[in-house]
């Protein structure tokens, strides 16, 4: 049950709002209560010391962990007064850092997301095309070498397709044509594979071809083929086992997106926008507010 | 303050920006339904599996084994946030949001990458650009933070690379291994590669840069796993900073050799950009110690160090026309002004001992000393992309970082510019892919193809080459309806060895290529032969085996007439009516010396086609300065075959 509350995009905000209301308390009490005090936490100590080792590869002795503390105190001060000259809000290297934290916070909350079986089923019914099987073909080919027939290609072509095409030919299809640096025969092989190896144009014409003929000439974009198709299986929507982890990075990647935009949302909801365009006839001045030293 | 949009996304890097992919085309299992008559009918003196009755690769598989992502703290500052996920959704022929907000995809997927982050500064720059306050006490911290964060992170960047290649990056600034946040980057490396892995559809291999880079020379060298996470999580990628790293090949690969034996799996290292090392990649004298390499240097870098990336963005390594001032070819996509930060200018002495070609020469020599070759590599293409994206396509070009992706003026930006010199940004070169003729698409199967060295490079096109050796081919051979059965039956594919002359013959070789089916037709295939005389002094020689449009080759082995030019620059076209889809021969030394070390490698050269610069003027209507070069002849170089006379 409660893994399933956390899986939700609501409980998640909920908890970050939460978390955030109580951060912003936090810093409003630091910032302009009458009583401002700052404890430094033997964890916070350790965590100095900790960082100070990493560096030195050893460990801080008592002065230089007295300078450690003086500086991350002095740091702290300094911290909290600029916070409430609100130093922070025109530097626009903290406002972009500070906004990378909020967005990791929500990517973070985002990526603990597991989908069920059902929840993948019913993304891979929604989003057919994303996962469709594309068309494969199973087919033989003789290469003629448009340099060594010339003007005969075609002549050429016509007479080997008539031969092949004999019934109960004994024609040795793995011998006849040109020298060819291709195999002869291509099994189960998807049309983008097809593309790959002989061009676009010769696997565009490899889907017209009907089945269980030879027939030609096909031109590819290294010569000319003739072609023996002899299955062709139509793209079709996988069942789910086929492609779960497809449909899982899928679904997490649009559960994610999802999640960050619902996150935004919400902390939206909390302001009132005014966006204030510039006026057309007051273009020049609103130009010259723009410009910044 | 002005702020720059790029810098504020920075942090995206950390693979949250996947949210805005175009999901992944996914294919699924089918069931084969071809009927068993069918079958039969159609191939009556055939197996039904187009794969029985041969076990050789019959398929050569396109990747990249180098590309950087936001992970390094170079490409993080220069402003690439997309990671290693980002990587492999685009090599897999997504859609993708680049780093400057462009849209980008592949023309076709690539079957494999590697993601080779830098190890040293792993996991550095997600914490400097987060503004973590144990970096932010470095005073080169707070400077590096606040430059990226006013907008200029590409001038931090510079000073990265240069502060860690000269050695001038304050101790403990950067995270080590053992360190959680070193760790962590390594985990994520780990974990994007495993998720992206799927054996037989697309490889993820697990890996990352050693990136040995004293005194701004480049020695870097990327480590490719074999295995899967289980092992490779078991290390932590080797540095080069004292104490835990080292910046000497030797150790490196003593942290390899420590790896294997822990694990019980397999690394190899590729070196990369010799051209850019100022004569240390192939040394005769170790740059370390000053002294000869011995044969523990050469055993040991022959077996760890197989293959070599030819080719890449930051130019190509196969020749240099000082050393081969009698190939016409040589000089492609040249970087020869100095070193990487070009603090060292370049002198010729240099040139030796940076490109492949010498390489291999002086490998053979170094063999009749110490009894063992170690430049006997084969030869891959890769990008080194700072951009997350393996791009390799003169009309597809990204970029060697972010801050190079496409624009008006990224050609004529300087790309790295010293007191001493200045490398522009159209001196990048969209270059280069790895072939690799594999039996499968898997890490074990690709691994090991690469190390029996059946791999090509190519400058970017997908050309299919194949290469083999052996003492009985026959002209015939060139004409089999399927080239590679008499090669594998007769000879030795490509990274080969021949030995054992029989009397009286010399070593033929049956050379195939077909061109890219998207791309250009081809000129010519050449061979090319370098070999050590009784004096021990080594030569090289060139041989058009095959050229298209009927033109001759004379009797000296070469083919004087070019094959033309249909580039339209100020269009950005060609058309494919000169040049040949497919050129395919027997060829024979006619030169051979039984007596003699030899190698031979193929070289094989498409039509002059309009280089990157030329679709950026077109697209983005500027007119690049006079010096820009605005078409080229792009090739694919095969790894050698090895004639080794018999003690």
């Amino acid at each position: 049950m409660i893994k399933k509350l956390l899986r939700e995009p609501l409980v998640h905000f909920l908890i970050l709002g939460a978390l955030l209301l109580f951060a912003s308390n936090l810093v409003n009490n630091r910032t302009s209560g009458d009583t401002k005090k700052i404890v430094i936490t033997a964890g916070q100590i350790e965590h100095l010391e900790y960082g100070f080792a990493r560096v030195h590869q050893r460990p801080p002795d008592p002065d230089e962990l007295k300078g450690l503390i003086r500086d991350y105190l002095r740091e702290e001060v300094y911290y909290r007064e600029a916070l409430a000259l609100g130093l922070d809000r025109d530097d626009v290297p903290i406002r972009q850092r500070l906004r990378q934290k909020m967005e990791f916070i929500s990517e973070d909350v985002a990526a603990q997301a597991e989908p069920t079986e059902t929840q993948l089923r019913s993304y891979l019914n929604d989003h057919p095309d994303k996962f469709r099987v594309e068309r494969h073909f199973t087919f033989s080919q003789i290469y003629l070498n448009p340099a060594r027939h010339g003007q005969r290609l075609n002549a050429d072509a016509q007479k080997m397709l008539a031969q092949l095409n004999k019934p109960d030919t004994e024609a040795n299809v793995s011998t006849m044509g040109d020298p060819f640096l291709l195999e002869p025969r291509s099994q189960d092989v998807s049309a983008s594979d097809v593309a790959r190896d002989f061009g676009d144009k010769f696997a565009a014409a490899l889907g017209e071809l009907p089945v269980g003929k030879w027939q030609g000439p096909v031109e590819s974009g290294l010569g000319t083929h003739l072609v023996y198709v002899s299955t062709r299986t139509d793209g079709r929507l996988p069942q789910l086992d086929e492609v779960h982890n497809a449909v899982r990075r899928e679904w997490a990647n649009d559960y994610r997106l999802e999640a960050n935009e619902k996150f935004y949302e919400g902390l939206l909801k909390r302001y009132i926008v005014t966006v204030e365009l510039p006026q057309p006839a007051a273009g020049e001045k609103a130009q010259a507010g723009v410009k910044r030293p | 303050m002005k702020t720059n949009p790029v810098v504020i996304t920075f942090l995206f890097t950390l693979g949250l920006f996947v949210a805005l992919l175009t999901p992944a085309q996914v294919r699924a299992q089918e069931t084969d339904t071809m009927d068993k008559d069918t079958a039969a009918k159609l191939f009556p003196k055939q197996a039904y599996s187009p794969a029985a009755g041969h076990d050789y690769p019959t398929h050569v598989y396109w990747g990249d084994t180098h590309v950087h992502t936001s992970y390094s703290m170079d490409a993080g500052a220069f402003g690439a946030r997309l990671g290693p996920k980002d990587a492999y959704i685009f090599a897999k022929g997504n859609e993708i949001t680049t780093s400057t907000g462009q849209r980008a995809k592949l023309s076709r997927p690539l079957d494999f990458i590697v993601v080779t982050d830098h190890s040293d500064g792993f996991g550095f720059f997600p914490k400097l650009f987060g503004g973590d306050s144990k970096m932010l006490a470095y005073p080169q911290g707070r400077r590096w933070y606040d430059l990226m964060h006013s907008g200029q992170g590409a001038t931090a960047a510079i000073e990265i690379i240069t502060s860690f290649s000269q050695g001038k990056m304050a101790e403990g600034l950067l995270p080590l291994p053992g360190s959680s946040e070193y760790r962590a980057a390594w985990d994520e490396t780990i974990k994007a590669a495993e998720e992206a892995n799927e054996p037989g559809r697309f490889t993820a291999f697990i890996g990352f840069e050693w990136t040995s880079n004293t005194g701004g020379n480049n020695l870097h060298r990327n480590i490719l796993f074999r295995d899967n996470g289980d092992k490779a999580s078991m290390v932590e990628p080797y540095t080069t900073q004292k104490p835990l790293g080292s910046d000497n090949p030797r150790d490196l690969w003593k942290w390899m050799a420590d790896y294997e034996q822990k694990s019980g799996g397999q690394v190899l290292a590729i070196a990369h950009n010799g051209n850019l090392s100022n004569g240390r990649m192939f040394p005769l004298i170790e740059s370390f110690t000053g002294k000869p390499i011995d044969r523990e240097y050469a055993q040991t870098r022959a077996f760890r160090e197989r293959i070599y990336e030819v080719t890449q963005i930051k130019g190509d390594g196969e020749t240099h026309p000082f050393l081969s001032p009698n190939d016409e070819f040589a000089g492609y996509e040249r970087w020869d002004k100095g070193n990487l930060d070009l603090s060292v200018l370049k002198t010729n002495d240099m040139l030796e001992f940076e490109y492949a070609r010498s390489a291999l020469r002086n490998g053979l020599k170094i063999e009749k000393e110490l009894g063992v070759n170690p430049y006997k590599f084969g030869m891959v293409g890769s990008t080194d992309s700072h951009t997350g994206l393996a791009t390799a396509d003169e009309d597809n070009f990204w970029g060697k970082t972010s801050s190079s992706e496409p624009s008006p003026d990224r050609a004529t930006h300087p790309f790295v510019k010293t007191d001493k010199a200045v490398i522009m940004g159209w001196e990048q070169a969209a270059s280069g892919y790895a072939g690799v003729w594999a039996t499968d698409n898997t890490r074990e199967a690709l691994f090991d193809a690469m190390q029996r060295k059946e791999v090509y490079a190519t400058t970017g096109p997908r050309m299919i080459v194949r290469f083999f050796g052996g003492w009985d081919f026959d002209p015939k051979d060139a004409q089999s309806r399927n080239p590679a059965n008499p090669g594998y039956t007769k000879g030795v594919p490509m990274g080969g060895d021949l030995s054992n002359a029989p009397s009286g013959k010399a070593p033929s070789f049956l050379v195939a290529a077909m061109k890219d089916p998207m791309g250009a037709n081809l000129d010519r295939v050449q061979v090319i032969k370098g070999w050590l005389d009784a004096s021990g002094q080594t030569h090289e020689k060139i041989y058009d085996v095959a050229v298209s449009d009927n033109r001759k080759i004379a009797a000296d082995g070469r083919c004087k007439t070019p094959v033309g030019d249909t580039v339209d620059v100020p269009n950005a076209t060609y058309t494919n009516t000169i040049g040949a889809s497919e050129l395919i021969t027997v060829w024979k030394d006619p030169e051979f010396g039984a007596a003699q070390p030899s190698f031979y490698y193929v070289r094989v050269l498409e039509i002059p086609t309009p280089r990157w610069t030329a679709y950026d003027a077109k697209y983005f209507g500027v007119t690049m300065p006079a010096e820009v070069p605005m078409k080229g002849q792009e090739r694919a170089y095969t790894s050698p075959i090895w004639y080794t006379p018999a003690k």
